[in-house]
């Protein structure tokens, strides 16, 4: 009797050391709301990650195995929700890996707090304003996890610029919401489209805006040869929709959201000219790991693949979780985030995409670009940014 | 000249366009006003039934297969029904208490919310075209369906004010508006009335949902807008008034679309708001309301 109650002893302090074999990751991005089409998908695939991860018994790095608990918090979008939800992460629940946020106008809210943190958590995110602050003081947690847009090897740039070669393109009308992820595509499209010698004219939609009639037809009256409409697939499928029906715009030109709005129109439009981290429908058919995916994200959910919606699970997603345990593995430690950011800047990872980090943090990755011509006739180009 | 006629056009296309998106202002402004001269209570819960109604045509139309048309009426039937419910286990005991009944609303805007999350995830719906093309004359273009939701917006509209006006139950809930204690020892049937202005109300937000469905695409928060554009309609055109509600929504669409192409699109709402406050100031009890 004295031998069981002293294993019941043991039992229960060994049951903490048990415990402490688990690595948190936190997530922070919209699951729900207006924008959520950016923090779905990654909420989506990274759910699929840990699952695997945890199914298969999880990850050794060193002589001990280690499991991971995934803390994910649904942003809805909001700034406030989300500080909240990050200092719940950092101060109560003792994350050092946090993924995401996809949206701007969250990560600027959320800055001022995380950077208190630095050196003691990573943060990967796919928010465009994140690049800003790369490289700079106190911000060595900051780990941006999407392509960037401006610069010689920018896909924005190569975007514009073969807008100017194929089409000759000289006029484009920007619609983007009035918020900080809008904002920030004016910032770098505007000289981006000057450089080229293509004349930009804008206008600022307030977000929960249906009826884009009004302002289509302000920005025809100029005769635009293309618009360039907002970033979130909320509000493309209504713009595109009126802007075909209304025989306002039969031309687009897109750097954010996705194939669906054009796809839905594809008989109304003349061009639809997209950047697609990746054609998921064509990459199914010739890449395993991209078919293994499709089927692995069918069974676990239970549903349809989101085909328009995946492409945006390259940030923050389902790679960044194998790739960050690559990267644990070779550092031999869980939690000493300086090593581990090290190793995540020195590691090409091939999964879904093939992945590596700049010097300053920010990724760079494989991806397409795809032209839709009237009636659904697809031409997909891929571009190495390696 | 040429340049001038081009205005002319742009400002005749938008003002239509602004009519029409105007009485889907309209349509949940005769639910706020109906539910507060009855009940006593501004249901900002409207904007989910109109949601519920726009989801449930979407799922009729494109999932099932079911002709526009049919799909609609199923989908306003359990819009009312979802406010029969509501009614029933919720309102009827915040009759004619403000805050209770907002802060019920309120509360039902998150569930019927997260529910719709829940059964429809966050990913637009974007119903197929239900009838294509658009009248043009000249530069001015206006979608069919957008011709067709307006008629039969305001078909329900003027048919809702003429069964107030000429039928006895219109008259018991004129009378209940005035005179609560009156109307009841005249005969009226309170419970069932205020019940069933209830549940007409999320049936008229629920016939928006479906028309609105076939013009815009769906996201499980779009009821947000709308009920803050029914209520400003509402107050605009005279909280109790009818036809206030639909002159209401018709002048705020029109004051954003017009706006929007004069000053700066991204502050299209805050057009129609000053409107408000500026017919406010001259009229506080709103264009067609009466002092109470």
């Amino acid at each position: 009797m004295r031998q069981l109650i002293w294993l019941a002893i043991l039992a229960l302090i060994a049951s903490p050391v048990a415990a402490q074999n688990v690595v948190k990751i936190g997530q922070i991005e919209a699951q729900t709301g207006a924008n959520a089409i950016y923090g779905y998908m990654s909420s989506q695939g990274l759910a699929l990650a840990v699952d695997q991860v945890n199914k298969a018994g999880g990850f050794k790095v060193g002589d001990k195995t280690y499991t991971i608990e995934l803390i994910a918090s649904d942003t809805r979008g909001d700034p406030k929700e989300a500080s909240i939800q990050l200092k719940r992460l950092l101060e109560t629940d003792g994350v050092k890996f946090v993924f995401g946020p996809f949206l701007s106008n969250v990560f600027v809210t959320i800055e001022p707090y995380a950077k208190q943190f630095n050196g003691k958590f990573l943060l990967m995110g796919g928010a465009t304003r994140i690049h800003d602050f790369l490289g700079t003081p106190d911000h060595d947690f900051l780990l941006r996890t999407w392509n960037w847009d401006a610069g010689p090897k920018g896909f924005g740039n190569l975007m514009v610029d073969r807008l100017v070669k194929e089409t000759g393109a000289k006029k484009i009308a920007m619609l983007f919401q009035n918020d900080q992820g809008g904002k920030v595509l004016v910032d770098i499209y505007t000289p981006l489209f000057k450089q080229k010698g293509i004349e930009a004219q804008l206008e600022l939609f307030e977000p929960g805006t249906k009826d884009f009639s009004a302002v289509l037809a302000k920005l025809a009256a100029a005769h635009p040869d293309y618009l360039f409409p907002s970033y979130s697939d909320a509000h493309l499928y209504d713009i595109v929709r009126q802007a075909t029906e209304g025989n306002y715009f039969r031309k687009f030109f897109l750097v954010r959201g996705s194939l669906g709005p054009g796809l839905k129109n594809k008989d109304e439009i003349d061009d639809y000219f997209v950047y697609v981290p990746k054609y998921f429908e064509q990459a199914e058919k010739t890449d395993p790991k991209v078919a293994k995916f499709v089927a692995d994200y069918k069974a676990f959910y239970k549903r349809d693949f989101p085909y328009d919606q995946a492409p945006l699970c390259s940030s923050s997603c389902y790679d960044h979780l194998f790739m960050l345990i690559e990267a644990m593995k070779k550092a031999g430690s869980v939690d000493d985030v300086a090593k581990i950011r090290k190793e995540l800047l020195s590691m090409t990872y091939e999964g879904l995409w093939k992945i590596r980090f700049d010097d300053r943090g920010e990724e760079i990755f494989n991806f397409d670009v795809v032209r839709m011509k009237r009636g659904g006739q697809i031409d997909v180009t891929g571009v190495d940014a390696q | 000249m040429g340049l001038a006629r081009a205005m002319l056009q742009l400002l005749v296309g938008q003002a239509l366009n602004g009519v029409i998106v105007g009485t889907l202002y309209g349509i949940i402004a005769l639910g706020v006003t109906l539910t507060f001269g009855i009940t006593g209570i501004v249901n900002f819960a409207l904007g989910e039934f109109m949601m519920i109604g726009a989801y449930v045509t979407w799922y009729l139309f494109d999932i099932v297969g079911l002709p526009y048309p049919i799909a609609v009426l199923p989908a306003v039937a359990v819009a009312a029904g979802c406010g029969f419910a509501a009614d029933q286990l919720l309102f009827r005991f915040t009759r004619n208490n403000l805050i209770n009944g907002l802060l019920v609303s309120i509360g039902l805007i998150s569930i019927v919310e997260a529910t719709a999350l829940l059964l429809w995830t966050t990913t637009p719906k974007d119903m197929g075209y239900v009838l294509s093309g658009a009248f043009r004359l000249g530069a001015v273009s206006v979608p069919k369906m957008k011709i067709v939701v307006f008629a039969l917006l305001a078909a329900v509209m003027f048919l809702t004010y003429a069964s107030l006006s000429r039928t006895w139950i219109g008259r018991a809930a004129y009378a209940f508006s005035q005179n609560p204690e009156a109307a009841m020892l005249m005969g009226v049937k309170t419970e069932i009335l205020q019940s069933g202005v209830v549940v007409y109300s999320t049936a008229l937000a629920g016939f928006g949902g479906a028309l609105y469905a076939s013009l815009y695409s769906l996201e499980p928060a779009m009821g947000g807008l709308y009920i803050l554009k029914g209520v400003e309609a509402a107050i605009l055109g005279g909280i109790g008034s009818l036809i206030g509600s639909l002159a209401g929504g018709i002048i705020l669409g029109v004051t954003e679309a017009i706006g929007s192409i004069y000053l700066p699109s991204a502050f299209r709402d805050a057009y129609g708001l000053v409107f408000v406050v500026a017919i406010l100031l001259y009229q506080p009890s709103g264009l067609f309301g009466t002092e109470r």
